[in-house]
C-alpha cells in the first residue's frame, strides 16, 4: 500500500465513512487547533508591546475554552455512537489543562502559564492528529479496529 | 518500510501519549521547582559579615534639615555632598556617600506653593546630579541625567558614555529650584547621575522630602513623633562591613553597569529602615501615620503588620506618591515597588503594653522577611481615622485624551551589544526625543511589562486606569508617580502634562534597569 490510500478514504473501501458526531469533533478539534496556536502569537505581541495584544489573548483564551467545552459534549456523542472514549477523555484532559492555563494567566503565574501553554499545544495538536488519523464510523455494537 | 495502513495499536497510542504526558509533566515539575515563586526580578548579593539581630537596633529618624535663610519668597537650603562614616551593622563603620553626612539624607519640610532653594556642593569624587523625585519641577531644576555637578579639580570625562548638547554642566555646586506648587505629598531626592545612578543611591544619596498644604491640614492627622518616615532599602556588605556592589567599574567613573549575574536588579539581604537594619521603634497604643518610601534599588516588598500574637493589624492607605486619597483603602498586605510611596495609618490601639508589631515582607524569605518592629512600651489616645480625605484628587477622563500611547519595557541588547533594558526597544539616549506632549494635553499612556518594571513619570502625576485589562488594584488608588508593572502584565495610566515645558524623562526606576538603559526623554512643547 502507499501513503496516500493510507490518508484518502475513498482509496480504502473496506473502512466505513466517519459518523456525523466524528465530523462535528473533526471540526471543532480543527478549530482548537487554529485557536491555541494563535494564543502564543497574541502572547508575542502583546509582550512585545502592543496593548492590544492583551485583550486579543483574553479573547483566545475565551474560545479556547468555550471550543474545549464544546469538544467534550461532541466527544460524549462519539463515545456513545462510535464507542471511542479516547476523545472524551483527552477533550477532558484539555479543557482541564485550559481552565488551569487561564486561572495561571489572570494570576500573573508565569512559571506556571508558559510551560503548561506549551503543552495544552501540544496536546490540541495530538489530538487532532488522532481525530484525523483514522475514520470515526458510526457502531452499534463493541467493535474494536485496533484488537 | 513500515506499512504505513496498519492500525496503529492502543498500546502504541497510549505509549505516544504516556510520552507526550511525561515531558509535559516533566516540564511542569521544572519550572515549579526552579521558577521564583512569587517572581522576583534581581539577584541577591550576599554580605560577608554576620549580620546582626533583628530588632536589635532603635529606628533613627533623619533630622530635619534647616533652611540658611527664610524669606516671603521661600526657604534657601545648603547640602554638602560628601563622604562620611556610619555604624550601620553594629561594629563596623561603613564608608558612604551622603547628603550632609547622614544616610538617607536630610529630610526637607516645605509647604505647598513656598519656594524651595536646595544649594548642592559636591564634595564626592565623582559628578552628580540631584533629582527631586515627585517634584512639580522646572525642567533646569529637575536633574536631567547630564546636568552634572562636576566635583572640584575634575579632570576626567563627564562620566557617562552619550555626548548630550543640551547638558548644564557646573563645577563644584549647583542650585536647584522647587516651587512646589503641588499637592502635600512624601518626595524624594536622590541622585540621577548618567548612567551611575542605582550605585550612588546603594551608597546613600537618598533623602526625603514633605510637601504640606491646608487640606491635609484640616484633616488633624497624626503628627510629630506619631508620624514616622520610613525609608526601606535593601543593601549588602563585604567582608569589611563596606557595601557591596557588583559594579563593572567600582570607581564609578568608567564602563557603566553591573556584573552579568545581577543585570535584572541588585537586591541585598540586609534591610535597612531610615539606615539601620531591622530596627525597632517604642510607640505608644495610638495611631501613628506611617510615611513609606521604598528606597530599594530593585526589591520589590509586600508589606504586612503582623502582632506578636500573629493577628495582622490592618494597614490603613490614606495617601499615594502625590498624595493624599479621597477616602481611606484598607489593606491586609500592601505591595510596594521601587520609588513608590505610601501614607498609611497603623492602630496600635489592641496591642498590649510590652508586646510588639512586626513589619514583614510577604515577598521576602529568610531575613529578607522581616522589615523592623514597633514594640507598644506606653497607652496612647486612640483616634478615629477620616472617612473622607482629599477632594482635590484631579479626575481625567479618557475621552480627553489627545493621545493615547503604546510603550513597552522589556529586556534587549543594548548599543554595545551588551544586555540591558529598553523602552519601545531603544536603550535610553539624551539626543533622542521619544515623547512629545503638548504642554496641558490629556493622554493615556498603555505600558507594557516582560518582568517587574516599576515605571516612573518626571513631572506629573498619573491615576491608573486599569491594570492587566481589568480593574486596577486596591493600592493603585489616588495620584502616583511610579507604577509598578509586574511581569507581563500591562497597565493603563492617564494624566494631563502641566506646569512647565522642557526636557524631563520617565523611566523604569529599577535603578539597574535605569542606568542600563531603561529610560526615556519626555519633551514637554
Amino acid at each position: 500500500m502507499n501513503r496516500r490510500s493510507a490518508l484518502a478514504e475513498p482509496d480504502a473501501p473496506p473502512q466505513p465513512g466517519t459518523d456525523a458526531s466524528g465530523w462535528v469533533l473533526r471540526g471543532l478539534v480543527t478549530a482548537h487547533l487554529v485557536a491555541g496556536f494563535a494564543q502564543p502569537v497574541f502572547a508575542g505581541v502583546y509582550l512585545s508591546g502592543d496593548f492590544d495584544g492583551l485583550a486579543w489573548h483574553v479573547i483566545g483564551a475565551d474560545l479556547v475554552s468555550y471550543i474545549g467545552l464544546a469538544q467534550i459534549a461532541v466527544a460524549a456523542a462519539v463515545w456513545i455512537r462510535v464507542r471511542r472514549a479516547w476523545p472524551f477523555w483527552a477533550s477532558l484532559a484539555l479543557t482541564l489543562g485550559a481552565t488551569a492555563q487561564y486561572l495561571a494567566g489572570m494570576e500573573g503565574a508565569l512559571w506556571l502559564h508558559f510551560p503548561l501553554g506549551v503543552s495544552l499545544v501540544a496536546g490540541i495538536a495530538a489530538v487532532f492528529a488522532a481525530a484525523w488519523a483514522r475514520p470515526l464510523p458510526r457502531r452499534r455494537k463493541e467493535v474494536r479496529a485496533d484488537a | 518500510m513500515p506499512d504505513v495502513n496498519l492500525p496503529v495499536t492502543r498500546r502504541r497510542m497510549l505509549g505516544i501519549g504516556a510520552g507526550i504526558g511525561f515531558v509535559a509533566a516533566g516540564g511542569l515539575a521544572l519550572s515549579t521547582g526552579w521558577a521564583r515563586r512569587p517572581a522576583e526580578t534581581g539577584e541577591v548579593l550576599r554580605s560577608e559579615v554576620p549580620l546582626p539581630q533583628a530588632f536589635s537596633v532603635p529606628l533613627p529618624i533623619p533630622p530635619v534639615l534647616a533652611p540658611i535663610q527664610s524669606t516671603p519668597d521661600g526657604e534657601r537650603y545648603e547640602l554638602i555632598q560628601r563622604e562620611a562614616e556610619a555604624e550601620i551593622l553594629p561594629g563596623f563603620t561603613t564608608r558612604l556617600w551622603t547628603y550632609d553626612g547622614v544616610f538617607p539624607g536630610p529630610t526637607i519640610e516645605s509647604r505647598r506653593g513656598r519656594p524651595v532653594t536646595v544649594a548642592h556642593r559636591n564634595e564626592l569624587p565623582v559628578p552628580t546630579v540631584v533629582h527631586l523625585h515627585g517634584g512639580r519641577t522646572p525642567a533646569a531644576s529637575d536633574g536631567y541625567p547630564t546636568d552634572l555637578v562636576l566635583p572640584e579639580g575634575w579632570t576626567g570625562h563627564d562620566g557617562h558614555h552619550m555626548a548630550d548638547d543640551r547638558a548644564q554642566v557646573t563645577n563644584a555646586s549647583r542650585e536647584y529650584g522647587f516651587p512646589l506648587d503641588q499637592r502635600a505629598a512624601m518626595l524624594w531626592y536622590h541622585d540621577h547621575r548618567m548612567d551611575f545612578t542605582a550605585p550612588a543611591i546603594w551608597k546613600g544619596l537618598a533623602g526625603m522630602h514633605f510637601v504640606r498644604d491646608d487640606v491635609e491640614d484640616a484633616l488633624d492627622l497624626p503628627g510629630g513623633d506619631h508620624e514616622l518616615p520610613l525609608m526601606v532599602a535593601d543593601r549588602a556588605f563585604d567582608a569589611e562591613g563596606q557595601l557591596a556592589y557588583p559594579a563593572l567599574d567600582p570607581t564609578l567613573t568608567g564602563e557603566h553597569g553591573v556584573e552579568e549575574p545581577y543585570v535584572a536588579g541588585v537586591l541585598g539581604d540586609v534591610v535597612l529602615v531610615n539606615g539601620a537594619p531591622w530596627p525597632e521603634h517604642e510607640v505608644d497604643t495610638g495611631i501613628y501615620r506611617l510615611r513609606l518610601l521604598n528606597g530599594s534599588n530593585a526589591r520589590h516588598y509586600e508589606f504586612e503588620a503582623v502582632t506578636d500574637e500573629g493577628r495582622t493589624l490592618p494597614l490603613v492607605q490614606i495617601g499615594a506618591d502625590q498624595g493624599l486619597l479621597a477616602a481611606p483603602v484598607e489593606h491586609q498586605r500592601l505591595p510596594v515597588a521601587p520609588a513608590e510611596r505610601y501614607d498609611l495609618l497603623l492602630d496600635f490601639g489592641e496591642v498590649p503594653l510590652g508586646s510588639g508589631v512586626r513589619l514583614v515582607n510577604r515577598l521576602g524569605t529568610g531575613r529578607t522577611a522581616e522589615v523592623m518592629r514597633f514594640k507598644a512600651v506606653r497607652p496612647g489616645q486612640r483616634a478615629p481615622i477620616p472617612q473622607t480625605l482629599a477632594d482635590d484628587l484631579p479626575s481625567w477622563d479618557r475621552s480627553e485624551a489627545a493621545q493615547v500611547r503604546d510603550l513597552a519595557f522589556r529586556s534587549g541588547r543594548m548599543d554595545d551589544g551588551r544586555h540591558g533594558w529598553l523602552v519601545d526597544g531603544l536603550p535610553f539616549d539624551p539626543a533622542r526625543t521619544d515623547v512629545t506632549a503638548r504642554l496641558g494635553d490629556v493622554e493615556v499612556w498603555r505600558l507594557v511589562a516582560d518582568v517587574h518594571h516599576p515605571v516612573h513619570l518626571h513631572l506629573v502625576g498619573f491615576r491608573i486606569l486599569s491594570r492587566g485589562g481589568g480593574d486596577p488594584l486596591p493600592h493603585d488608588a489616588g495620584l502616583k508617580d511610579t507604577v509598578s508593572l509586574r511581569p507581563g502584565e500591562s497597565a493603563e495610566i492617564i494624566t494631563r502634562f502641566e506646569g512647565y515645558r522642557g526636557r524631563y524623562l520617565f523611566h523604569c526606576h529599577n535603578a539597574e534597569h535605569e542606568d542600563m538603559g531603561m529610560m526615556a526623554n519626555l519633551e514637554i512643547v
